[in-house]
């Protein structure tokens, strides 16, 4: 008898903790969270969503613009601590904001409820989706830092798969919801849109940036999809660790599939 | 039975230890039942529509009239108070559960004392203790009184934390209702002394950063209290110590 009554009473539920006044970083970190999906994440999706869409200027004008961009001094360093660093970071304690919260939209099913569990699902969606991306557009295949030209056919080789397609459409359209709707959220957690109608406007102009965003990425996609089918070029196998300096040389003294 | 008549099910718990149960009951139709006289019609005849005979339903009540927040609790799935939900407006059979993050003491009774331990932890309360008479307050300009009169009227129901999605165990989230309480006394001329105590407590952990912005809570709050303009408001003040305390301290 008396076992049991002491099984059960350590199995009871205590409930939600109360406020651990003066402990912890979490405050820290989740603001930071916040921070990076606006500075800098943000604002390379901005960049990454524009110069991708340099693919409606044909060809040379995307292959153009991958050159200009993978030459800027201090590539590397601007890609590890401006992107990839503060990426992994929103990504990793994003995950961890998603796996703490409980979703309960089935029951109270309004909208600010169902914006909440979007831009969790949204959040996760993207993780994989970029991922997948990074591995295949910076580090798997051709190596574009190496051949700027190659760009194109890259982009237009991996769309031709119906699976990848849709990977990518799926994945423009989460991302730009997620940024979007995450700028009115930044807004209304750090108490710079506080009121009632202006937080209203602020939603507005949140979701209205994510459709614009989700129609720039979708008519990126379409153009590589719609465009002329490039050609491999053989060069472009050529590892950069074997011949960095004559690799580089050789795009541009091959003009290959850039005429079209 | 010719009248009309009013199909409920309540989830029943005997002890805070005990595997909970539902039991179905049916009661006589009157015009103007709320959630608590369906109560106080079972306890009158203790039985279940089986026809089997049972304990009256224990919940916490007090005013009757939407104003103590004692009587919380889960209707047809949804945080609100048994007093003002009419029959009328329910659909049938009404389901009535205990609050689902609130240890359960007995039936629709949970423990609901961790708002005690959020309000106590932000110090939401205007300190005028003293030796001797401090003479009157300062005035409060009537654009104030009617801010802080909004906030003033929440009732500790705990529906916006039940309604929460980040209020939990894993987050130990601190709520809405807190946050609005600070803000409150934040405003009051003489609470305003302990505004940076009440900033930083809410900056540890399950404090104000928690907050996932999904809104439920003003939804819910019986009292049509402030809530995310709450949350927005100190969020700008503890971002605002945050900065200030990074660069001068």
């Amino acid at each position: 008898m008396a076992s049991t009554a002491q099984s059960t009473s350590s199995t009871l539920p205590k409930g939600v903790a109360p406020l651990r006044a003066g402990v912890g970083n979490s405050f820290l970190w989740r603001r930071l969270h916040s921070l990076t999906g606006i500075v800098p994440v943000g604002l390379f999706l901005l960049e990454h969503f524009l110069s991708n869409a340099e693919a409606l200027n044909g060809v040379g004008a995307y292959n153009a613009q991958v050159k200009f961009l993978t030459g800027l001094p201090f590539r590397l360093g601007m890609e590890i601590f401006g992107i990839f660093i503060p990426l992994a970071f929103h990504a990793l304690y994003g995950v961890y904001i998603w796996w703490r919260g409980e979703n309960n939209v089935i029951d109270y099913p309004w909208a600010g409820n169902w914006f909440y569990t979007v831009q969790r699902y949204s959040g996760i969606l993207v993780f994989a989706y970029v991922t997948y991306h990074i591995w295949y557009m910076r580090f798997a295949g051709v190596h574009l830092v190496d051949h700027y030209d190659a760009s194109f056919w890259k982009v237009q080789h991996e769309l031709s798969h119906q699976l990848a397609l849709g990977i990518y459409v799926v994945g423009v359209i989460a991302a730009s919801w997620h940024f979007g709707y995450g700028l009115f959220l930044f807004a209304a957690k750090w108490g710079i849109v506080t009121g009632k109608k202006a937080q209203k406007r602020a939603q507005a102009a949140g979701i209205a940036l994510s459709i614009l965003l989700m129609l720039m990425g979708l008519a990126t996609v379409y153009a590589f999809v719609t465009a002329e089918p490039q050609k491999k070029n053989p060069v472009w196998d050529q590892h950069s660790e074997s011949a960095p300096e004559q690799s580089r040389l050789i795009p541009q003294s091959t003009p290959s599939s850039q005429a079209r | 039975m010719a009248n009309k008549s009013v199909l409920f099910k309540i989830k029943r718990q005997a002890s805070p230890s005990t595997e909970p149960f539902w039991e179905e009951f049916e009661v006589e139709y009157r015009p103007g039942l709320n959630v608590i006289s369906l109560f106080m019609e079972v306890a009158v005849n203790p039985v279940t529509r089986a026809g089997k005979p049972t304990t009256p339903i224990n919940y916490d009540s007090n005013c009757l009239e939407e104003v103590c927040g004692s009587c919380a609790m889960l209707i047809n799935g949804k945080a609100r108070m048994g007093c003002s939900a009419l029959v009328d407006n329910l659909e049938q059979p009404i389901t009535i559960e205990p609050f689902s993050k609130f240890p359960v003491i007995r039936d629709l009774q949970v423990d609901r004392s961790v708002l005690f331990e959020n309000l106590k932890a932000v110090k939401a309360w205007v300190p005028i203790d003293g030796t001797y008479a401090l003479g009157d307050g300062p005035r409060i300009l009537p654009q104030v009184q009617e801010q802080a009169y909004q906030l003033s009227q929440c009732m500790s129901c705990c529906c916006c934390m039940e309604a929460c999605p980040q209020f939990n165990e894993s987050t130990g989230f601190v709520g809405a209702a807190t946050i609005a309480q600070a803000r409150l006394f934040n405003m009051h001329p003489t609470g305003k002394v302990l505004k940076q105590e009440r900033l930083a407590a809410l900056m540890g952990d399950g404090g104000i950063q928690e907050c996932g912005y999904a809104q439920n809570c003003v939804e819910a709050c019986p009292k049509d209290i402030p809530l995310t303009r709450s949350i927005s408001d100190v969020g700008g003040d503890v971002m605002k110590k945050a900065i200030l305390d990074f660069f001068r301290t």
